[in-house]
Order: structure tokens, then C-alpha cells, then sequence
């Protein structure tokens, strides 16, 4: 029966490897830009980042102590009989070891203390409301089964006036810029996920909740849905592209309003066929 | 110990099994089929219908099998339907020539080290349509998918050739951008979402391929069951070639000539001042001499809550109020007043019809003067929002697309101005 605690051993090795390699493969890693799968491209990303590798090497000092041990008391201890089937060691009996249980209760008491303390800055500079930037908003975006409907200022700055311009699932902001969105539901729970800035933000019903983000990176990246709202769950996806300079983004808004203002078709379309 | 182990490994073998078989087609109830129009087998009342004769019937199915191919998994694109570009990017498929001289080739895209690319399997405008529409507008593209029951308003069945939002003649049939903008932006305020982020623009032109494909098929599925009604089910010459031929360029006709007449204004949007909003104003309220009557659907206060319709409340008693399928007991229930004023009022798709709420800014169609101006200009084809032009000048349409778009941010427009002393169904309130 020696041969289990080679496969539970086998299986530990497996485990660990697949965690060193990791790092090394962007399928595996976090969501990073191509190219840099060391560099989240948002601020708070990178503070999340940190907390998570601080996490994931505790778990993985525990995970590869606790398998050494298990493996070799597997080995060790198996069990054997004599020449009449009967065990070579009879079982032993003890009552516990307070001291032990005190040690095994404590260190990871300890380790979870630290755990929760350590994070608190980083969670109130992500979620407290009293933190949000002071910077005016990017947009408003409103979650629906099922599409994200996006309600940018428009030129005078102002949401909710009739200037605003209002897109579907496209969400454009600025490199190195705060961006600040109003976050709502119109029916059911939602969650705003942005992998690569690494933002979750449950959409609830009822609430208007302020979410803040930054990229140093331009280029496309994805908007998603992560709470399971409806059948039509998957298709909450959206566009969200990083501009590289401010004067851009203006000049992509005001082309979009022109369109969203298009009162007559440039010139006439379909003469023949489709 | 030993029959556990076993048991494990039979558990462990049939995981495998069933990961390693996956999505195929093996997993499905049944083989991939066009649903039969319920005109060819069953009597419907007030309508053309084949049941009875099983002799139409069969031509018929043969008539659109040849014309468009046996199954979903086997299309065909027939002759003269005029898809010049795209549409001959079938379901794995690529179709070179046209008609039934067409060869029929799966497509092969290859990886650079020259295997077949697994990831290209599943190409062409059905197999987008399979992914991303099926399971709601149905194989056929009846509205009929499994979710289409849960949804308000239903999901639009193609095989009439009905689109509400289009930019041609009341009527007409739309023009293919007026599809292409459906599907990228979505409707908003309906379940159709908008899918600029999950398909690229060729993937999106292949879908409204696929989509003027199936509805080209129902209409002349449903073409043929109107000429097959008045045919003799003996007489041997009944739906013969040519008139299936016939029947079927007709229907390619239409859709031709409709892309060469989308509607421009000819004059741009008047510039959105209060005086402009004022007139749009008079105009919602009948107070000009055309006395249009927009106050008796859509409400003295634009709240899609006039007259003409049952209240709200009644209203969202019988569609929401319950099970989809016990609807009409919902409907029989109502006092006879409400009744009628109900079975006045569905669609063309005989589903139940709202007039929209102008105040919350949204529509369903687009947000564009233009598209608004063609909504009041054209009517909605297949709702009961009638065309407007050429009884209003491209003006006063004007004036009342900037009082449309100005009523979301000055909910005083209306509520400041007595309400007009139209006519009210003043006891139909509610039924409880």
C-alpha cells in the first residue's frame, strides 16, 4: 500500500510545479498586456497584485510542509502484516498534545491577523467611497440583462443632460488619467469586471456606487460580467480601449456625437445588390 | 475495496468520456431540422393554410429544400437572391457559383504549419447565428428559441420579412444596414443586446446574411402556402416550377429594390431651440391643424400610457402577471371593454404591443434624430405606429423629433400645459 503515498507525492509535485511555471506563461498568469506578464497596468492592480503574491507564497510554504508531511507519515507508517495477516504494529492511542494545539491554533490565527491588518489601505483606497478621486466623471454606466450602457458628460461635463453621449458596451478613458464611473443597475445584481485593472464591482440595483481606475498602459482591453445574471450573461462583454493621450480621446467623443447628433445619411448608400 | 476501486475508475472513465465528447452535435436531442411555418400543416383561423393537403405540403417543402437547401447544416443560396458580397459563407461551408449548379466546399482554413485550423470550423453566418441568435430566434427564425418565451418584447420571427426599425418606405423591406445596426448596437429597452464587442463587423455582415437568408426562406415558405391554398391538392401542375420561381424572385425583388431607398432628409435637423420644442409640443398634442393624435397611445404626459391601449397596469397584469403560456386565461378574465380594447391592439406578429414611455430616453430603434425622424416619418412596420410623412413636412418632423429628445431632461414640458380634452375610456380602470 506504499504505492498511495508515492501518488499523493506525485500528485503535491504536480501541484507545485504548475504553480513555478505559472509565472512563465500568460495563459496561466494574471491578465497582463502581451509582452509584459509582469506589469499590471493599473495602480491599484499592482497594489492587489503584491497582496496576492504575498498570499499565494503563505499558502504555498503551508501547502508544500503540510504535503512533505503527509507524504512521508504515508511512507513511513504504512501499513504491514506478519506471515499470520496480522499488522506488525498494532495501533497506539494518545490523547492529544495540548501544546501542539495550541502552536497549530495560533500561527495561522497569527498569519490571518496579519493577513486581514496588512490589506485594510489597500481595500479603502479601492472601495471607500470617502477616497474616490476628486475628478470629475468619466461616465455613468448603467448594467441591464444585457449590455452595459455607458453615458458619458458629453462637452459640458455634466451627466444627465442633453448633451450626453450614450454607447453601449465601449468604455474609453485616458492612459495615466484617473477614471472615474458611476456604477448602476437597472434590474438585477451585476458585476463590473475589468481583468486587467484588476476593478470588481458588484452593480446593485437601487445604489449608485462610485468605481475609480487608472491604466499606464494605451490599447483595447475587456469589460465583463462576473456576476451570473440571466441567460444572456456571457454576451455582457464590452470594448474598453486606453487612449493614449487626452487630445485622442476628445476627438474619438466628439466624433462619436456627431454620429450620435447624425441627422442625414452622408450620401447615398446601396445602389445595387447589398 | 476492490469493487469500490472499480466503481471509482467506471466514475473517473465516464468524467473522461464525457469532457473528451464535449459540445458535438452527438449531444443534441436530435438532428438539426427547419421548423415547418404552422400555416402548412395546421388550420388557423383567418388565415392561408395547407392543412388537409398533404400533397402542397410536400411541394412545398421540397420547393424550399431545393431552393435553400435540405437542413440548416446543408444551406444553399438561390439563384438571383443577389448576395454579391458575402452571404456565400455558409455553415462551414463556402458556396462557389449560385443555384443548384453550385459546388459546395467546406471551408479549410489551415494553421501555418498546414493542419487544419479547429478554430475555423465553425465559420460562416450560421455558425455565428448557431452561437450567438439561435437559442433565442430559433432555427427557423421564428422567435422561437428555448429562451424566447422568458423574453418581452419577443424575439422577432424573420419569416415574415417584417423589421420594425428600418430606413426604407412604411412597408418596405429594410435595407441591409438598417440590420447591420440592429445587431451591432442592439435595441435598447429589449433583450436584443448589442454585439460591437462580440463579433467583428465581417462576422456581423455575415450574420445579416444569414439572417436576410432565413427570412427570404420563410417568405417564401409562406408565399407558397398562400398559392397553394387556392391550388386544387389534385391537380398535378399545382406549385409547379415556374410558379415557385416565380414566387420566389418576387421575394428577392423586394428586398432588392428596398436598398436602393432608404429615406434622407432632405433638409438637416432644425436647430433644437425652445420655439422648435414648443411647435413638436402643439404638434404631439393635436393642436395643429393636422391634429395628430400621439397624446391617445402614447399618454397627455407622453408616458406610453393613453387611451387607446389598456392601462399599464392591466397591461403588465397580463404579460407579467404569470405563466407565458396561461396569457390568454389572463386575457379572458378581463372585464369585455378591456377586453376588446386588448384584441384591438397586438402586433402584426399578434404579440402584445406598448406605446414607448418618450420620457426615459430610450428607444428602441436609435437615438439619433435620424433614426427618430424615420420612426415618425415612416411609422413602425408591423407595430401600430403609423407613417407621418408626407402629411407633416420634413420640418414639423423636425420640430417634433427635438420635442421627442427634449422631454427626457424637462419632465415639465407636458405637465406644465393643461391636458388636452381628448375623449377617455373614463371606466376602464383596472379589472381588481
Amino acid at each position: 500500500m506504499r504505492n498511495w503515498s508515492i501518488l499523493f507525492g506525485l500528485a503535491a509535485l504536480f501541484s507545485v510545479a504548475a504553480f513555478l511555471y505559472a509565472p512563465f506563461a500568460a495563459e496561466w498568469w494574471l491578465p497582463n498586456p502581451p509582452g509584459e506578464l509582469h506589469h499590471s497596468v493599473s495602480t491599484l492592480g499592482r497594489e492587489i497584485d503584491f497582496l496576492f503574491l504575498i498570499i499565494l507564497a503563505i499558502t504555498g510554504l503551508v501547502f508544500i510542509g503540510t504535503q512533505v508531511v503527509l507524504v512521508w507519515g504515508a511512507y513511513k507508517f504504512t501499513d504491514q502484516l506478519d506471515q499470520q495477516g496480522k499488522p506488525v504494529r498494532p495501533a497506539t492511542y494518545s490523547h492529544g498534545n495540548h501544546r501542539l494545539e495550541v502552536v497549530w491554533t495560533l500561527v495561522p490565527a497569527a498569519i490571518l491577523v496579519f493577513i486581514a491588518v496588512y490589506q485594510l489601505g489597500t481595500w479603502a483606497r479601492i472601495k471607500y467611497p470617502s477616497r474616490a478621486p476628486k475628478v470629475p466623471p468619466l461616465a455613468e454606466i448603467t448594467a441591464r440583462q444585457f449590455q452595459w450602457v455607458v453615458r458619458y458628460p458629453g462637452p459640458d461635463g455634466r451627466l444627465n443632460s442633453p448633451d450626453d453621449l450614450i454607447l453601449i458596451n465601449d468604455l474609453h478613458f485616458v492612459k495615466n488619467k484617473q477614471a472615474l464611473i458611476y456604477l448602476k443597475s437597472s434590474d438585477v445584481l451585476h458585476s463590473f469586471f475589468l481583468p486587467y485593472m484588476r476593478v470588481k464591482q458588484d452593480a446593485v440595483p437601487g445604489l449608485t456606487i462610485p468605481v475609480w481606475f487608472d491604466s499606464d498602459r494605451a490599447g483595447s482591453f475587456e469589460l465583463a460580467c462576473a456576476e451570473l445574471c440571466g441567460w444572456g450573461h456571457y454576451k455582457m462583454r464590452g470594448k474598453v480601449v486606453v487612449h493614449e493621450t487626452e487630445a485622442e480621446f476628445e476627438k474619438w467623443a466628439s466624433n462619436r456625437l456627431a454620429e450620435q447628433n447624425r441627422s442625414q445619411l452622408g450620401m447615398a448608400s446601396g445602389a445595387e445588390g447589398y | 475495496m476492490i469493487t469500490r476501486s472499480r466503481f471509482i475508475a467506471a466514475l473517473g472513465l465516464a468524467g473522461l468520456l464525457v469532457t473528451s465528447v464535449g459540445c458535438t452535435d452527438s449531444l443534441n436531442a436530435g438532428p438539426l431540422v427547419y421548423v415547418d411555418n404552422e400555416a402548412l400543416t395546421h388550420e388557423l383561423k383567418g388565415k392561408a393554410n395547407l392543412a388537409g393537403k398533404p400533397a402542397l405540403q410536400a411541394k412545398v417543402r421540397a420547393a424550399l429544400a431545393r431552393l435553400y437547401g435540405d437542413s440548416p447544416n446543408q444551406i444553399r443560396v438561390p439563384e438571383g437572391s443577389g448576395f454579391p458580397r458575402g452571404g456565400l459563407t455558409l455553415a462551414n461551408h463556402r458556396q462557389i457559383g449560385e443555384g443548384e449548379s453550385a459546388r459546395i466546399e467546406p471551408i479549410q482554413a489551415l494553421l501555418p504549419n498546414g493542419s487544419p485550423d479547429p478554430a475555423h470550423r465553425q465559420a460562416g453566418g450560421f455558425a455565428l447565428y448557431r452561437r450567438n441568435c439561435l437559442h433565442c430566434h430559433g432555427v427557423s427564425g421564428a422567435g422561437d428559441g428555448p429562451t424566447a418565451t422568458f423574453l418581452f418584447p419577443r424575439p422577432r420571427d424573420f419569416r415574415k420579412g417584417v423589421y420594425k426599425f428600418t430606413s426604407t418606405p412604411s412597408g418596405a423591406k429594410p435595407h441591409r444596414d438598417d440590420l447591420t445596426r440592429s445587431i451591432r448596437d442592439g435595441l435598447l429597452g429589449t433583450s436584443m443586446p448589442a454585439f460591437d464587442a462580440l463579433m467583428s463587423p465581417s462576422e456581423i455582415e455575415q450574420v445579416v446574411d444569414y439572417v436576410m437568408f432565413l427570412s427570404m426562406r420563410g417568405e417564401t415558405e409562406l408565399a407558397l402556402i398562400e398559392e397553394g391554398s387556392i391550388s386544387d391538392e389534385k391537380d398535378a401542375d399545382a406549385l409547379g416550377d415556374d410558379i415557385v420561381k416565380e414566387i420566389a424572385t418576387g421575394v428577392f425583388e423586394k428586398w432588392k429594390s428596398a436598398q436602393s431607398q432608404v429615406m434622407n432628409p432632405s433638409t438637416p435637423r432644425t436647430a433644437s431651440d425652445r420655439a422648435s420644442v414648443l411647435r413638436g409640443r402643439d404638434l404631439y398634442l393635436g393642436r395643429t391643424k393636422e391634429k395628430l393624435e400621439c397624446a391617445g397611445c402614447h399618454g397627455a404626459l407622453a408616458k406610453g400610457d393613453g387611451p387607446s391601449f389598456v392601462p399599464v397596469d392591466v397591461f403588465n397584469m397580463v404579460v407579467f402577471g404569470g405563466d407565458p403560456s396561461t396569457r390568454q386565461e389572463r386575457v379572458d378574465a378581463l372585464d369585455e371593454k378591456l377586453r376588446t380594447l386588448w384584441n384591438q391592439k397586438p402586433d402584426d406578429w399578434g404579440n402584445p404591443l406598448r406605446p414607448t414611455n418618450l420620457n426615459r430616453g430610450v428607444f428602441k430603434g436609435g437615438r439619433r434624430p435620424i433614426d427618430l425622424f424615420w420612426r415618425i416619418a415612416k411609422g413602425i412596420n408591423g407595430a401600430q405606429m403609423p407613417a407621418h410623412y408626407p402629411t407633416l413636412n420634413e420640418a414639423q418632423i423636425w420640430d417634433l423629433v427635438n420635442f421627442v429628445l427634449a422631454l427626457e431632461h424637462d419632465p415639465d414640458l407636458l405637465a406644465s400645459v393643461p391636458p388636452a380634452p381628448a375623449p377617455r375610456l373614463a371606466e376602464s380602470g383596472s379589472t381588481r
